[in-house]
């Protein structure tokens, strides 16, 4: 009798957040459906924009052209962009090193690793962009302020990545060598980076596609060069919608090819670590 | 360093001495209370007790894993609750350690996990590099022979059995050429076959290496089988500290309570011949 009656039981009982979870969905597409329906087009004919849009889209990734920039201007000028994403990677993924070790619970007393971690939160809270234009108030507009905000977003990013990749090393390994005599530095390198390399790695790869993104926005909104700035002028400044194309297209290439590196390293170094 | 440590040994003084050890957690009842007995070398100790009767405090209190809040405790004729940090890292070297959960690595493989027990011999930056003698990696192959893991060298950790694992711990302990083992549980999540290789493996350590062993077991049986002496804990105070052939029953009703009950079913072979 008992099991029968267990088995009527529902797997997931319906418990305060739960119900508080699908009230706010319930909420948020009620919400979504009146936006819709109560918008005010006001003289903007829907069908004729969709049209229009969809024929700047068929221009731009259709009939790519260089006008003003030569392929090998354009490529120079990804190079710029991609410098821009490698240094400010760089430079984060060093400090957010250091602070990761901070930060991380096994590694470093909790005072400290809550001031840390407190503090690239609120710094993680404000957008790269931001911070750009925060640092532009002391550098001026340009690249320096560009490679200063985007290194300081960084640092936040991945010193939260680097401190929970640290912490999957449980406690008690690391109290077994200290018990064995080892000093914190060389737990460090002999054991919590070894065990983390390899999500130490792909955090990295991944702020850096990150930075390559921001950096392209940096080229338009910062006057940082690289390719963002030459999409900037081609959209904002020349009109130039074919060129707006071959820009994207680059700029898609390089992110492929920096997807297809980061994911041949890692799966080899997966497999020399197996 | 053996010079250093062993300047005013004599032979009859014992390795390990614990004087009215204490040790309270906020305030509490005390998880030790005044723990007295000193060990001579080579012998091979099991502390045995119900759990949470502070036999992980005690051993975690003889290397300062865990700071006793009051007594002595002297090693090797150094008194070790008064050591610096530098210090006590060198004392530290000379005291194995092995834990339950063993503690390795998993993500490297047996030959560095096992030569992570010479990093408290280094300087910061030669162990920061990893950088081993050969005579020391030669020592961590020979030491992995004798357990009988010559075809896991290469091996990562986290592909090998719980009773490779704990051999690993052994390993990395042995390599740190140390006077005292101390062994958290070694056996308690392993399978009967493995548990059986582990302490038999601890008894050679000490029976043909001199090395001094002190085990905590659950399982009184196992005490009773390899121990030249056994320490019963309960509620943080010794309650027996002698021989096996003087572990009565009532000795044992004592140590464990009213868990007793249970035990003496699986003891029953011991007491049928």
């Amino acid at each position: 009798m008992k099991k029968i009656e267990e088995a009527i039981l529902p797997v997931k009982p319906l418990t305060r957040e739960s119900l508080t979870m699908w009230i706010l969905l319930l909420v948020l597409s009620l919400l979504t459906i009146y936006a819709l329906a109560a918008i005010d087009y006001t003289s903007v004919d829907m069908g004729k924009a969709m049209a229009d849009t969809l024929n700047n889209f068929k221009t731009i990734f259709f009939h790519p052209a260089a006008h003003r920039l030569s392929l090998w201007d354009a490529f120079y000028e990804v190079l710029i962009t991609m410098g821009l994403a490698f240094l400010t990677t760089l430079f984060g993924g060093v400090i957010a090193m250091l602070l990761g070790l901070l930060a991380a619970q096994n590694l470093a007393p909790k005072q400290v690793t809550n001031i840390i971690k407190g503090f690239v939160a609120f710094i993680r809270a404000v957008p790269s962009i931001l911070w750009v234009l925060i640092f532009a108030v002391a550098a001026g507009l340009g690249s320096v302020a560009a490679v200063i905000g985007l290194t300081f977003h960084s640092v936040s990013y991945l010193t939260k990545a680097y401190s929970e990749s640290f912490e999957e090393l449980d406690r008690s390994v690391i109290e077994a060598l200290m018990a064995s005599g080892a000093n914190w530095w060389q737990i460090i390198f002999q054991a919590v980076i070894p065990s983390s390399v390899s999500s130490l790695l792909s955090w990295t790869f991944m702020r850096f596609e990150i930075n390559f993104a921001n950096a392209v926005a940096m080229g338009a909104a910062a006057g940082a060069a690289g390719i963002g700035f030459d999409l900037f002028m081609d959209s904002g400044f020349y009109f130039d919608l074919r060129e707006i194309g071959l820009v994207t297209y680059f700029i898609i290439a390089f992110a492929i090819v920096l997807e297809t590196i980061s994911t041949n390293l890692k799966s080899k170094i997966l497999i020399k670590k197996a | 360093m053996k010079l250093e440590l062993g300047v005013n040994r004599e032979f009859s003084e014992p390795l390990l001495e614990l004087k009215h050890v204490t040790k309270y957690y906020h305030g509490a009842a005390p998880a030790l209370e005044d723990i007295n007995f000193s060990v001579a070398e080579g012998e091979f100790i099991s502390v045995i007790g119900p759990s949470g009767a502070g036999k992980s405090t005690l051993l975690r209190c003889i290397n300062r894993m865990i700071e006793a809040t009051s007594g002595e405790i002297s090693f090797d004729g150094v008194l070790i609750s008064k050591l610096k940090k530098r210090d006590l890292r060198k004392l530290r070297t000379r005291i194995g350690m092995i834990f339950q959960h063993y503690n390795l690595v998993d993500k490297l493989s047996v030959i560095e996990n096992v030569l992570h027990g010479r990093l408290g011999y280094k300087s910061t930056l030669a162990g920061v590099m990893g950088r081993y003698s050969p005579e020391e990696k030669l020592q961590a192959m020979r030491i992995i022979d004798l357990l009988g893991l010559h075809d896991q060298v290469y091996k990562r950790c986290d592909q090998l059995s719980g009773g490779q694992k704990q051999r690993v711990g052994i390993a990395r302990a042995l390599i740190q050429d140390p006077k005292l083992i101390l062994c958290d549980e070694p056996i308690a999540s392993l399978d009967p076959n493995s548990a059986k290789i582990i302490m038999d493996h601890l008894r050679d350590v000490s029976a043909q290496m001199g090395i001094t062993v002190i085990v905590n077991l659950h399982q009184v049986s196992v005490a009773l089988k390899y121990s030249d002496r056994i320490i019963g804990v309960n509620q943080g105070k010794i309650v027996f500290d002698g021989s096996p052939s003087a572990l009565t029953a009532e000795k044992i009703a004592e140590i464990y309570g009213s868990e007793s009950n249970d035990l003496m079913v699986e003891l029953g072979e011991r007491y049928a011949i």
